[in-house]
């Protein structure tokens, strides 16, 4: 089986392929963090008095907080003032047309297989595109203003639409919940904002890309949907940054609200660029999201597909306040060479007959540290709740690491919570069975993860399924061995 | 007044009707066969009878030797005769077959006012039950049901059959499952604990279980109702012919 | 400003260890002790933001005003009722820690088999004794209170090949005293290859009172030694029992670690299980029962260093009232642990819709050469099986303490001594609600 394994060591050795910088003119604020900086970026994005305070109050906050320290995650430390918190390409105004944009960043975006049209392949979904600090282009925008959907970046939304923006943003995730939601709430840049009003069905994906280009910056993106009651709508984020030798600092917030019977489905294909085979460069994926299920009924699904960033450290959770509302939690995590991704979710059921599911599939492979991390919590008065749990970890190779660590609290005897976790290593009897019936071993190994990833991809919309599936395959070359 | 006597019942699982307008009679002595497709209803009439509070009963009523069956808990329903031999039996380990058996007999005992069963005379008939139900002894002192094969499981369901002996035995599509050696094995059982007193429901899909258990009616159940009511040979014509035109019919 | 992680220990413990410490014998352990207790001073009480006492509750606990022991031997009936092991059983009686000679009785021990107390251990070979005392891995702050503060326990040695026909058994009874006491009991049990043990841990209670029994407990097993290691905690009432075990297997040895805990105002059984020889097995089960303020908290770490070795664990509990049961178990295969099986399964019944169940099963894997799972269950009583035993005539009350009773038997099946699976059998059957209700006959055999 060795040659097998030699040979896939060998297949390619094909580097991240959206590793690529945009020679792009970008305006940036200096490096450093104060109460000017924030006011300077509040004021360039032209933004009200009351978020200018809530942003000097946060930051207020984070001065006081000390930055985490997990377990099973190491990295030297971060040096704030190092980093340049603005970053946007030069341009005189937002331009009013999609054929308006600047032609380096359209090619940017051509390159990347999302170009900014509004026809062909991306026919079915609607884009906001975010370069570095701000949101260069939304698509389809007419088209959901028809159904009353607001769709565009947050700085469009703090603008138009003040009294959303106010009434929920932090509302899910306060300024002071941890170290780097503070730090975002302090010096957000821009992101998505979507409103689905009450009885709509939200008739296309909505999408945000993330690119980051410029160097010494962090990405802090902020985004917030409300699906109001009866409502739907499913959301999809995508993310690469260029290949660099310093690691880049990415904290965004995600902060959803689903009130009566609204659904909220959130998926996200994470790639940002993880650093060399040595471990050089890449992100540091540090993210908060939370979705808070308000309403009776209400559902909240999240599926993440995370193969990228140096480091990631995320938990995509589920606040079940509305009797009867439903968490969802799928995930496929994929670590190769120096990375190390420490996830899960948290699901807290508060009210009556709440449910929740976890699906969560690891792959570790090289060198790299997976850890799921988890929390279901019941409360006294969550009657009836549910959650059952599903933790795989799959190993490629014998110099990496799978953890499982899932925190378990019930406090009401009607509940019943459920959890269960396997570790084993790709299956050499597998390979081989694909291999003899004539693939060759990269789309063995490709089939094989991807079949144990299967729960996970279903539930991911068509548009990015089959690119998330390419991407697992990418992310594992030359780790058999 | 028939044994068992349903009019009108409508039984309703997770907000879904399942049973939608039954009328069955059942008396002493008599053996009836419920057939139909899966998803008919069948399970549900069976676990409505013997209580599973799940099920809700939105119309209808149910008469058993006089009583209203449908006020009554489980353990009531079990104290006056009717008895539910599971498609499922339920493994309990921790408890042994013996000791869970000699609870149920007392249990029942007790419910009628009358004294417990010495050990020594359990054990006899314990014995004695297990031979004629084809159940080797190893088995009795075995968790109930824990790592039971699923013929033996079905044997055990007849074990408690014979030890609890009830006016009315339902049972629960008893036969899947079973090759054809259980299934006689379990059918002899069974007509052994016929007598004029008891009556037997048997829930089936399948004819071939009536080859060996002759019943006095046949009764065939589509979507939640009986469609049509015969003797022995109507399930001779559904072996022939299928459920399809019933759900035709019923349609 | 984040709060403290470990708080500074109650003046009166700390008090009461300065004054006990100068007067324990043997100057070899002196520098040991003092270590031991330097350390224990600096780190202090952990806090629920200590990860491995995130959902302990020993404020109250480690507040009482404590004084020495002074109980000197419990009544024989006390003894008599904790006996298990078989009429041959040899025996180690402790009363609050200290070893009670005259209800004690280890004569007659094969040749290669020494069974003493601790006291005659270290009056007799001091060095081998602070050897012991400093190999202990990782000590925690009560591991530390232990070390600096034990003064009896026992000391078990086997010679290669010895196998005793009899079991051993210890029983440390908590005599209710005036005042509050704490007692740092020590055992030290060495297998050499190829032994045999079936060593018995019953913890009983006499009057009432609030002894806090602090145990640390070293079992060492050389190359294809195996070890039967059953405890029993049933010292209920104002008592407390935290009780670390650390187990060190060779190549080839076997541990059966049982463990059953009825209740005690706060339990903790912590078991570290270190496999460091290839083909090495553990199979641990344990079963907690808590009700009223009852705490219990299980800690399991198995920690596969060597490859093609098998773990289970195996743990279940019923809690209900106001209690609180924590379980955490971890296995840790580490780099080059190639070949390994480890098993772990939790499961609850919450019985109390004020009762509180936290589960922590983690697993920890450097090697890819494994076969591991893990599974945990927090929920109430099947409504199937309930279902299930109604139609066959037994009344809801009756249904659910047999159903309940099933649920814990299946864990006491699993143990190796008839006598001490009894006294658990008969703990369940009082202790779960209807349970004195149903028919021991038939149940408690």
């Amino acid at each position: 089986m060795s040659t097998a394994v030699e040979t896939v060591k060998q297949i390619t050795e094909r580097e991240y392929q959206w590793g690529f910088v945009t020679p792009v003119e970008e305006e940036t604020v200096p490096p450093g963090l104060d109460e000017e900086v924030i006011r300077l970026i509040s004021r360039k994005k032209g933004e009200p008095e009351w978020l200018t305070e809530w942003r000097l109050e946060a930051f207020r906050r984070w001065k006081t907080m000390e930055e985490p320290r997990w377990a099973r995650v190491h990295y030297p430390p971060i040096d704030y003032q190092a980093i340049s918190y603005f970053a946007a390409p030069k341009q005189k105004e937002r331009p009013k047309s999609l054929d308006e944009i600047d032609p380096e960043i359209r090619r940017t975006y051509e390159k990347l297989g999302i170009p900014i049209r509004e026809q062909e392949i991306l026919a079915g979904v609607a884009v906001d595109y975010v370069f570095d600090s701000v949101s260069v282009a939304t698509t389809f925008k007419k088209k959901l203003e028809e159904l009353g959907i607001i769709f565009c970046s947050i700085s469009e939304a703090v603008r138009d639409h003040p009294e959303l923006v106010r009434k929920y943003l932090g509302s899910v995730v306060p300024p002071g919940d941890n170290f780097f939601a503070a730090l975002n709430s302090a010096v957000f840049s821009d992101g998505s904002f979507v409103y689905v009003p009450p009885g709509v069905r939200c008739p296309m994906e909505l999408s945000t890309y993330f690119r980051i280009n410029a160097a010494g910056t962090g990405q802090f993106e902020r985004t917030l949907i409300i699906a109001d009651r009866g409502s739907y709508v499913s959301y999809l984020e995508g993310c690469t940054a260029p290949m660099r030798d310093e690691n880049q600092l990415h904290a965004a917030v995600v902060e959803l609200i689903a009130l009566d019977e609204a659904e909220i489905k959130y998926s996200t294909v994470q790639n940002w660029y993880p650093g060399d085979r040595e471990g050089k460069g890449g992100i540091y994926n540090f993210v908060t999201k939370r979705g808070l299920c308000k309403g009776y009924r209400s559902k909240i699904s999240w599926t993440q597909v995370e193969t990228g960033s140096a480091i990631t450290w995320k938990y995509p959770s589920c606040i079940l306040q509305g009797d009867e509302s439903v968490g969802e939690f799928y995930s496929v995590a994929l670590t190769n060479n120096f990375q190390q991704a420490d996830t899960g979710t948290k699901m807290v059921h508060i009210g009556r007959r709440t449910r929740s599911r976890i699906v969560s599939k690891g792959i570790a492979a090289g060198r790299s540290q997976n850890t799921y991390r988890g929390l279901v919590r019941i409360l006294r008065g969550a009657e009836g709740a549910r959650n059952h749990t599903q933790c795989d970890s799959l190993l490629i190779g014998d110099r990496c690491g799978a953890h499982t660590v899932p925190y378990i609290e019930v406090k009401n005897r009607s509940a019943r919570v459920e959890h269960e976790a396997t570790t084993s290593k790709l299956s050499e009897e597998q390979l081989f069975y694909c291999r003899a019936r004539g693939l060759p071993l990269e789309d063995a190994v490709a089939l094989v993860v991807n079949g144990f990833c299967r729960e996970v991809m279903e539930e991911l919309p068509m548009e990015f399924a089959v690119e998330a599936r390419k991407l697992l395959g990418i992310s594992l070359e030359g780790s058999v061995g | 007044m028939a044994m068992l006597d349903i009019e009108g019942l409508h039984v309703a699982v997770g907000g879904k009707e399942i049973i939608r307008g039954l009328d069955l009679a059942v008396e002493a002595g008599e053996v009836h066969a419920i057939m139909g497709p899966n998803g008919s209803g069948k399970s549900t009439l069976a676990h409505v009878l013997a209580g599973r509070e799940d099920y809700e009963v939105t119309a209808g009523r149910v008469r058993f030797l006089g009583q209203d069956l449908l006020e009554l808990e489980p353990e009531e329903r079990a104290a006056l005769g009717l008895f539910l031999a599971m498609q499922y039996p339920v493994e309990i380990p921790g408890v042994s077959n013996t000791y869970f058996l000699r609870q149920a007999v007392n249990a029942l005992r007790k419910a009628r006012g009358e004294p417990e069963m010495k050990p020594a005379e359990f054990m006899k008939r314990l014995r004695e039950a297990a031979r004629q139900v084809g159940i080797r002894e190893e088995l009795l002192r075995r968790d109930l049901n824990a790592g039971f094969s699923g013929g033996e499981k079905k044997r055990n369901e007849i074990l408690q059959l014979a030890m609890l002996e009830p006016k009315l035995a339902i049972l629960d599509e008893t036969d899947s499952g079973l090759d054809i050696d259980a299934l006689k094995a379990v059918a002899a059982a069974v007509n052994a604990l016929r007598t004029p007193e008891r009556a037997f429901l048997l829930i089936t899909h399948y004819q071939r279980l009536l080859n060996f258990i002759v019943p006095d009616r046949v009764h065939v159940m589509v979507d939640g109702r009986i469609v049509r009511s015969g003797g022995k040979d109507l399930a001779l014509e559904l072996e022939e012919r299928g459920y399809e035109p019933f759900l035709q019919e019923a349609a | 400003m984040a709060a403290p992680r470990y708080r500074t220990p109650p003046s009166e413990l700390v008090r009461l260890g300065e004054r006990l410490l100068p007067r324990l014998p043997g100057d070899a352990l002196a520098e040991v002790r003092q270590r031991a207790w330097r350390r224990f001073l600096a780190a202090g009480i952990p806090t629920p933001r200590v990860e491995d006492w995130k959902y302990s509750r020993i404020d109250a606990l480690m507040a009482q005003p404590f004084a020495a022991p002074t109980a000197t031997a419990p009544a024989a009936g006390t003894v008599r009722r904790a006996m298990a092991g078989g009429p041959a059983a040899r025996r180690l009686v402790f009363a609050n820690g200290r070893l009670v000679a005259g209800q004690s009785h280890v004569g007659g021990l094969p040749d290669g088999m020494r069974v003493m107390g601790l006291a005659e251990a270290i009056q007799h070979r001091p060095q081998e004794v602070a050897a012991a005392f400093e190999a202990l891995p990782a000590p925690g702050p009560f591991s530390d209170l232990n070390t600096a503060l034990a003064a009896d326990g026992a000391w078990i040695e086997l010679n290669p090949g010895v196998r005793p026909e009899v079991s051993l058994q210890l029983v440390f009874v908590a005599v209710g005293e005036p005042s509050a006491v704490i007692t740092h009991p020590r055992v030290v049990v060495r297998l050499g290859a190829g032994a045999r043990l079936h060593l018995l841990e019953s913890h009983v209670a006499e009057g009432e009172g609030h002894v806090l029994t602090n145990l640390v407990a070293q079992l060492q097993l050389a190359e294809e030694a195996a070890l039967v290691h059953e405890r029993l905690q049933a010292a209920e009432g104002g008592h407390a029992l935290v009780g670390r075990t650390v187990v060190e297997l060779s190549a080839g040895a076997r541990l059966l670690a049982n463990v059953a805990t009825l209740g005690g105002a706060f339990v903790r059984n912590e078991l570290e299980v270190h496999l460091r020889g290839e083909g090495g097995e553990a199979l641990m089960n344990g079963l907690y029962l808590p009700r009223g303020r009852e705490q219990v908290d299980t800690l399991v770490r198995v920690h596969h260093h060597a490859g093609r070795c098998h773990s289970d664990q195996f743990y279940k509990g019923v809690v209900d009232e106001q209690a609180r049961a924590a379980f955490a178990g971890r296995i840790t295969v580490h780099e080059g642990a190639q070949d390994t099986d480890a098993y772990q399964q939790n499961r609850n019944l919450l019985l109390s819709d004020e009762a509180e169940v936290d589960a922590k099963p983690e697993l920890e894997i450097f090697a890819d050469e494994v076969r591991c799972s893990h599974g945990a269950t927090v929920g109430g009583l099947e409504e199937a099986g309930l279902f299930y035993l109604r139609t066959r005539g037994l009344g809801r009350a009756q249904a659910e303490a047999l159903l309940t009773y099933a649920f814990a038997g299946e864990v006491v099946a699993r143990f190796r001594d008839g006598k001490l699976a009894r006294q658990v059998r008969q703990g369940i059957l009082a202790r779960v609600p209807g349970g004195a209700a149903l028919d021991p006959e038939g149940l408690v055999a």
